[in-house]
């Protein structure tokens, strides 16, 4: 069995975290995901308190395992998310999209580990003198909102940088991510891609045929120009995006208000035109529908026989 | 003196001439972004010997300057 320090930190049964990705992982897939032993993440991503209070809710009801909220601080919410979390006292939270020094004593007095989201190591050192537990290193590879540096650099540099356990993100959909992690440095891993495809993850239908059906160059990063690109699949939408996004008579304000909205058309409309389907590279490789246990079981039993056989290349 | 410093750090960074970075630059303009930003501070921390923690938005050069200037006689 796959074990790690990270198991014992934060009270899990295997070193698997599923991301959270704003308007899609709620309640009921973060639980389903601790309850096989992982730890599930509700994404706040740009909801208001309520909606977080009553995701967190959900999850109890359905564990009793630690769960984790992913709070994108760019938020217009984040303050009085930051608030929910501490009240109710989850007991992991991971941050995206900056800086999270100004909550961090809330937090800590509130019990909770701060798990931050970092893009360089320069950040990772930053957050472990914030006082963070670990720091989940992503690389862009991911999907959503996305540094520029790949996972095969940046998981090395980062545990090169800080003394905390590593958490490796971005393009890791198997077994075979998460043996590599962990000869990369790692001690965990966090995937979002592949639990699009879990029976517990309720996004529209077709939002999850579109992650099946993708090939590996299915991927496009747009929103560069406005200095924050995201990842996602190829559609309509990104096409009429990417048409405008270097065309300088488009204003900044206008391109972004194109992409407004685009999210939640494809996550809850399942909008084929003007929804924006985010997924990482690795959509390629999530290719059958099953139970978010089945996918930690699998994605940890396929690491362990590639990790027995390492030594293969050892003569 | 600071202003010099950060100059420095700021163009080693980016491969641009020392020369180019002005008070008034701004950092989009010399193309650093969030993440150049904190390895700059932690570039300036290893100079100057002190902890900086950047609690406020600074646009230009020349704000950042006044930021650590002020954290010092603290």
């Amino acid at each position: 069995m796959i074990k790690s320090e990270i198991c014992e930190l934060l009270s899990i049964e295997y070193p698997i975290f599923q991301g959270g990705m704003a308007w899609i992982s709620d309640g009921s897939l973060a639980a389903a995901v601790s309850n096989a032993g992982g730890l599930g993440i509700i994404a706040a991503g740009n909801a208001p308190q309520d909606y977080v209070r009553e995701q967190i809710k959900v999850a109890r009801e359905l564990t009793n395992k630690p769960i984790g909220v992913n709070i994108m601080l760019l938020s217009p919410f984040a303050d009085e998310v930051a608030k929910v979390v501490a009240d109710e006292k989850v007991e992991v939270v991971t941050t995206g999209a900056g800086n999270p020094s100004k909550y961090m004593e809330l937090w800590k007095s509130a019990g909770i580990k701060v798990i931050p989201v970092v893009a360089s190591a320069a950040m990772a050192k930053l957050m472990e003198r914030l006082g963070a537990c670990a720091v989940i290193a992503e690389g862009g590879e991911s999907g959503g909102h996305i540094g520029e540096m790949a996972t095969m650099p940046l998981v090395p540099q980062v545990c090169d940088a800080v003394k905390l356990p590593v958490v490796a993100a971005g393009g890791i959909a198997d077994g075979r991510g998460v043996a590599a992690a962990f000869m990369l440095g790692a001690c965990a891993v966090q995937m979002g891609t592949r639990f699009l495809s879990a029976d517990e993850c309720s996004i529209h239908p077709n939002y999850k045929e579109k992650v099946l059906s993708a090939k590996d160059r299915c991927t496009v990063v747009t929103g560069r120009r406005l200095g924050h690109p995201v990842r996602s699949l190829r559609t309509q939408f990104s096409n009429d995006y990417q048409k405008v996004e270097y065309d300088s008579s488009v204003s900044d304000a206008e391109l972004e208000a194109l992409a407004g909205g685009a999210l939640r058309l494809a996550v809850q409309e399942g909008d084929l035109k003007k929804g924006c389907f985010l997924a990482g590279q690795a959509a390629s490789m999530v290719n059958k529908r099953q139970k978010a246990s089945e996918i930690i079981k699998e994605v940890a039993d396929e690491a362990e026989i590639i990790l027995k056989r390492a030594s293969i290349w050892v003569k | 003196m600071l202003f010099e410093t950060i100059a420095k750090i700021i163009a080693e960074r980016t491969g641009c001439d020392v020369s180019s970075v002005k008070p008034e630059s701004t950092f989009a303009e010399l193309g650093i972004d969030s993440l150049d930003t904190v390895e700059l501070l932690m570039s300036l921390e290893d100079e100057i010997g002190m902890e900086i923690e950047l609690d406020q938005k600074v646009t230009t050069v020349d704000d950042l300057v006044k930021f650590v200037e002020s954290k010092k006689q603290d």
